[in-house]
């Protein structure tokens, strides 16, 4: 049963000057005073300053009213200086296919707004962020605790400004303190109990026999849990009554250490954020601020980036379809992934010169063209592959065991699927035609012809079809790109942000001036800000970049869809038997690294 | 009396003549016995965080295939297992975590660190990074990379097992454990300081493990005193 395929609607965002969109001059007339000012950002998208008070309206109106169903990120903006912390909610809906964002200012001490549990259950795990590294305090919301650092942690709010990047502590202090945490306490039944927000529910005494659920951890060291992912479950029999995931054991301080990294040297940081498909994220930065630069890049670099984009997707989801047979028992298709992937990283190695973590792309261009004949081994990647794919393909589809395991395991219906905020081939399973690509292209993907696939059931078993279908379409884009790719410069020829060539830096005082201001200042990115997104592997990536004119950014908002992905996992499984816990879990696809950032 | 006190020296002697050849030789074929064993059967416990990983994964699958020298077994109980691989960012929520799975193995047991942020940080030397997992716990070999390639833990797999070699079962040095430790940080505050500076560790491994400079490359037989 090949899953149903739909080509999503080729719609460009609306241009048009931002009061004029009908939805913004209605908020305004609705809520008058309670909107302070309306600016566009540097992508000409709207965003609405609101009264931190009644933000919660706003929200509200726009879900219900507006068509914004979709609640893409919520996040903390600190600029320093005085200024005052600022909430930022970044909405989409899907009825227009529209962006719009919502800001609300708060005072640094106590910082209070209501929370949007209500409207989006997303919010939970967005909110909790933005509560661990402002301190920011959403009233109302369940279950308001540290989410990335230990819960105990006593050195502040790590992404305000006046946090410093290495911490409040001396190292020896750090280490101490983490070490000195009693581990019995962590694993303790109260601990376990707190870390649920529909709360504990006893079962039944039957027959003067009293029975109580058992509480299972899980992690953070577990083979099955794809990384350093703790979950706790309280169990009645083999029944999932609660699951808990605690996240964080991997946080890095990526969108700190970020604010302390020129333009150009945060690329290196984001590929090692998501590991499985790094030149995905290597792109979607440049991307983002590419367009706060208002720069356009050459033609020949937008179809190499099409092409790398394409082989991550493929890379990303191999491993993904590896490592989900193991869990669910399947050795046979691991072995024949890794050797696919070993060919893409082959490819990876030639062109970028490692196999992981690529760097490959600087603002307004690449690191360097592709090396000669490089096009011509990704085409004989892309004219193999399809064997091992119809092989591991007939591997599972139709095994037994696999279908047993997989259908109508951890099902979850569309609407429920975004209002939880699931994205990418998870949300796809589940019946919403949501793909970046499509809804908001970038990169000229609205010129190539590819279908999404999606699924009805939204279970293991149609996360499963519809990856494998998403590979053949990056298979047919790959073709495409691989036909088109145009000769010409992969750089822009923009002094600005990119380095002069050698003849000119050794030729020209124009030349020698540009080459020295770029490597010793870095670039400098005109003040303003952007959201940006494309669709990872995984789901819609985001970066919501906050420049002040300076060589660094002031922000920058690493919108992993793991992230959100695994927020939806207690309600994938709460209901589901522990066994298939496992299988659910690997089917939702993360990496560690992009969800603890 | 001089005569009979002497004969005894003598006695004594010669019996401590004849003791320490046959408990040497005893002791010296428990080392090869013992440490031949123990080299061809290392089970790994891979202790795999972030990116680093995902390539301790690709040593472990088809190409590189870590099982032809004995690492058949990745167990992911530290009960039955003798090298913790440390791979990837340790973070200091982690670290108890880590530290106690350490405690759990059972002596022998060695320890690799593997890439760059296990062994000094990395890049990221920010407010939740453990600046090296041998503040915690003590390291027997560091593979260098971002991420290194399979080859270098395979490389580091045949480091330990070169080390296994020049080991010996009498000697307690190598295997004391002090229970006053178990759960703390492995070295003390002031080197933790000093280790945690920027570029700190990696002048620091330099000096411990006998490489003043970088420079010449050194092979685990050159090494050896
Ligand atoms: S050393 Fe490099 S590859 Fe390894 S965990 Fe650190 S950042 Fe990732």
């Amino acid at each position: 049963m090949p899953p149903r395929t739909v080509s999503g609607k080729h719609m460009k965002v609306r241009a048009d000057a931002v009061s004029e969109r009908p939805d913004v001059a209605d908020v305004v007339a609705r809520f008058g005073d309670a909107i302070r000012s309306i600016e566009t950002d540097a992508a000409g998208e709207p965003v609405v300053n609101v009264d931190p008070e009644r933000s919660f309206e706003v929200l509200e109106y726009l879900r219900d009213s507006q068509g914004y169903d979709m609640l893409k990120d919520i996040t903390g903006l600190d600029l320093g200086g005085g200024h005052p912390l600022q909430v930022v909610y970044q909405l989409w809906s899907t009825r227009d296919s529209a962006p719009l964002r919502l800001k609300a200012a708060l005072p640094h001490d106590n910082p209070k707004l209501e929370s949007a549990f209500g409207l989006w259950r997303a919010s939970d795990w967005l909110e909790r962020e933005a509560y661990d590294m402002y301190g920011v305090i959403f009233e109302g919301h369940p279950d308001l605790r540290r989410i990335l650092m230990p819960e105990n942690y006593e050195e502040g709010y790590p992404l305000r400004k006046d946090f410093p990047l290495r911490g409040r502590f001396s190292r020896a202090e750090q280490t101490r303190l983490a070490l000195s945490r009693e581990m019995e306490d962590l694993y303790s039944l109260d601990e376990l109990a707190v870390s649920g927000r529909s709360g504990s529910r006893r079962a039944e005494p039957d027959e003067g026999l009293e029975t109580q659920n058992m509480i299972l951890n899980i992690g953070p060291q577990h083979p099955a849990t794809h990384g350093v992912l703790r979950l706790v479950c309280e169990l009645d029999g083999e029944t999932i009554v609660k699951c808990t995931p605690h996240i964080g054991y991997l946080h890095t301080g990526f969108e700190k250490l970020s604010e302390y990294r020129t333009w150009n040297q945060v690329i290196p940081l984001t590929d090692r954020m998501d590991y499985l498909a790094p030149m995905l994220y290597n792109i979607g930065y440049a991307l983002g601020v590419e367009e706060l630069l208002g720069i356009e890049i050459t033609p020949r670099c937008k179809v190499i980036r099409v092409i790398c984009s394409e082989l991550n997707r493929v890379l990303s989801h191999l491993i993904w379809v590896g490592t989900t047979a193991i869990d669910i028992g399947a050795m046979t298709p691991f072995l024949y992934t890794f050797e696919e992937r070993e060919r893409i990283y082959n490819l990876h190695e030639a062109y970028a010169g490692a196999r992981m973590t690529t760097s490959v792309s600087r603002v307004g261009g690449m690191m360097a063209d592709v090396p000669p004949g490089w096009l011509d081994s990704v085409r004989d990647f892309v004219e193999t592959f399809p064997n091992t794919l119809d092989e591991t393909e007939r591997l599972l589809t139709q095994n037994a065991i696999w279908v047993g395991r997989t259908q109508g395991v951890g099902a979850i219906g569309a609407e429920d699927a975004l209002n939880v905020g699931a994205c990418g081939p998870n949300l796809r399973a589940s019946g919403v035609a949501y793909d970046v690509r499509k809804d908001k292209p970038y990169l000229d993907y609205e010129t190539y012809d590819f279908d999404v696939p999606i699924g009805d059931h939204g279970d293991v078993y149609d996360r499963y079809l519809v990856r494998m279908e998403e590979m053949r379409q990056s298979l047919r884009i790959l073709e495409q790109a691989l036909d088109r790719v145009p000769d010409g410069p992969i750089n822009v020829d923009d002094p600005r942000v990119i380095l002069p060539p050698k003849s000119q830096v050794m030729g020209s005082i124009d030349g020698m001036i540009s080459h020295f201001k770029l490597v010793m200042e870095g670039l400098k990115v005109p003040a303003g800000e952007v959201w940006s997104s494309i669709e990872s592997s995984k789901g819609e990536l985001g970066f919501y970049l906050v420049a002040d004119g300076g060589p660094k950014p002031v922000r920058c908002r690493f919108r992993g869809p793991s992230f959100m992905n695994m927020s939806t996992l207690p309600c994938l499984v709460e209901g589901e038997l522990i066994a298939d816990l496992i299988a659910v879990n690997a089917s939702i696809d993360i990496v560690l690294g992009e969800i603890d950032r | 009396m001089s005569k009979g006190s002497e004969s005894a020296g003598s006695g004594a002697r010669s019996q401590v003549e004849t003791e320490i050849p046959r408990n040497w030789f005893i002791a010296k074929l428990d080392d090869l016995v013992v440490n031949w064993a123990r080299r061809g059967s290392l089970w790994p416990m891979p202790f795999g965080t972030a990116c680093c990983a995902i390539e301790m994964m690709a040593a472990a699958a088809s190409k590189y295939d870590m099982a032809r020298y004995g690492m058949e077994r990745m167990g992911y109980t530290p009960r039955q297992a003798d090298v913790m691989i440390v791979a990837g960012r340790v973070s200091y929520k982690m670290a108890p975590v880590m530290r106690r799975i350490w405690d759990q193995m059972p002596q022998p047991k060695w320890c690799i660190s593997m890439g760059a942020c296990a062994s000094t940080g990395g890049v990221f030397d920010t407010y939740t990074l453990m600046q090296g997992i041998d503040t915690v716990v003590p390291v027997d070999v560091y593979v260098p990379g971002c991420p290194p390639r399979p080859e270098g833990l395979l490389y580091a797999l045949l480091m330990i097992q070169e080390k296994i070699k020049g080991e010996s079962v009498i000697d307690p040095r190598s295997r004391e454990e002090d229970p006053e430790r178990v759960g703390k940080p492995h070295l003390t505050p002031e080197e933790i300081e000093h280790i945690a500076e920027p570029f700190g560790n990696s002048t620091f491994q330099n000096r411990v493990s006998g490489l003043e400079s970088s420079s010449p490359i050194h092979r685990p037989g050159d090494r050896k005193e």
